[in-house]
């Protein structure tokens, strides 16, 4: 299981945004959030304080799918997805760490390329197995600018075992 | 205009959040992520969740959010990290607390963590660690 798991490090797969992200978008964005900053908004605002206009809250492309385009899968997801289904395990989020390049501007067209980086097997505190699966996305615009790095890993806990 | 005083040490200042289901529901839709753990409580239910979980990319954005509050429009977010502990549901509120732990010319680093408070029951983390790297531009330089 692992083996076939591990052959899948180095793939790469690359979406590009159907459109550019928009200014919609980006209000949506903060107002689910709950973030009232004015650079989001003002252009006026954005623009006293060095900006061409409104930017998006820095880690907006991270966390969207807008770019992906995907049909929902059948927990409804529509996002980036390696689809490794380990069985007799529970799939979580580690972490992230993001990169900000450039700030992400409301006629960006988003391409996010994804590249699965990594697999480790590790035993967490409690002695479950993990498999550790590392990927990182960079995110550039239609002008080639590197804006966003995401490096991020999911684990697959081992379910314990009944006896 | 002057901004907080940043110094090794020096806290920033916490940002606090109740994330209810509507919250969920519109940043499920803000961010084209329609996965049924954050809404659907038949599939909750199933799989033994007690509430729609809280999406945890959500708490990236807080943590930037909370940065971007204390230090104004002159900051900017040049790294953020953050490793999940524990689920968040739906109706509870978090806390995001953090310090600044160097500063080298315009760039400082801080640590920051999440914890999820509820009345008198103890804090549960729901991300840690975490901390960020920013730069502090010039007020007038873009």
């Amino acid at each position: 299981m692992t083996e076939e798991i591990r052959a899948l490090v180095g793939r790469e797969v690359s979406y590009t945004a159907p459109e550019e992200l928009g200014r919609a978008a980006i209000r949506y964005f903060a107002r689910a959030v709950g973030d009232d900053n004015p650079l989001y908004t003002d252009d006026a605002y954005a623009r006293e304080h060095g900006y061409d206009g409104v930017i998006a809250p820095p880690t907006l492309i991270c966390e969207t799918n807008q770019y992906a385009d995907l049909r929902p899968d059948a927990d409804g997801y529509a996002g980036h997805d390696w689809h490794i289904d380990i069985p007799g395990s529970r799939k979580v989020r580690g972490g992230n760490t993001y990169t900000f390049h450039e700030p992400v501007r409301p006629d960006d067209v988003i391409t996010a390329t994804w590249r699965l980086d990594g697999v480790t097997e590790r035993r967490n505190s409690a002695g479950q197995e993990m498999l550790v699966v590392s990927s990182v996305a960079t995110y550039t615009n239609q002008h080639g600018r590197l804006l966003v790095t995401n490096e991020e890993t999911i684990i697959f806990v081992a379910l314990k075992e009944e006896r | 205009m002057t901004g907080p005083e940043v110094t090794v040490g020096s806290e920033v200042a916490p940002l606090e959040r109740t994330i209810e289901l509507r919250d969920m529901v519109a940043y499920a839709g803000a961010t084209w992520d329609w996965h049924r753990m954050h809404y659907d409580f038949e599939y909750l239910q199933k799989r033994g969740l007690p509430a729609p979980v809280v999406d945890g990319q959500v708490f990236g954005a807080l943590l930037a959010e909370q940065l971007q509050d204390w230090l104004g429009p002159r900051a900017v977010v040049r790294r953020l990290h953050f490793r999940f502990k524990n689920l968040v549901f739906a109706g509870e509120t978090v806390r995001c607390t953090g310090r600044v732990i160097a500063v080298e010319g315009d760039t400082l680093r801080v640590e920051q963590r999440i914890v999820i408070i509820d009345g008198d029951e103890p804090e549960r983390v729901a991300v840690e660690p975490a901390g960020a790297e920013i730069v502090l531009r010039a007020e007038e330089a873009p």
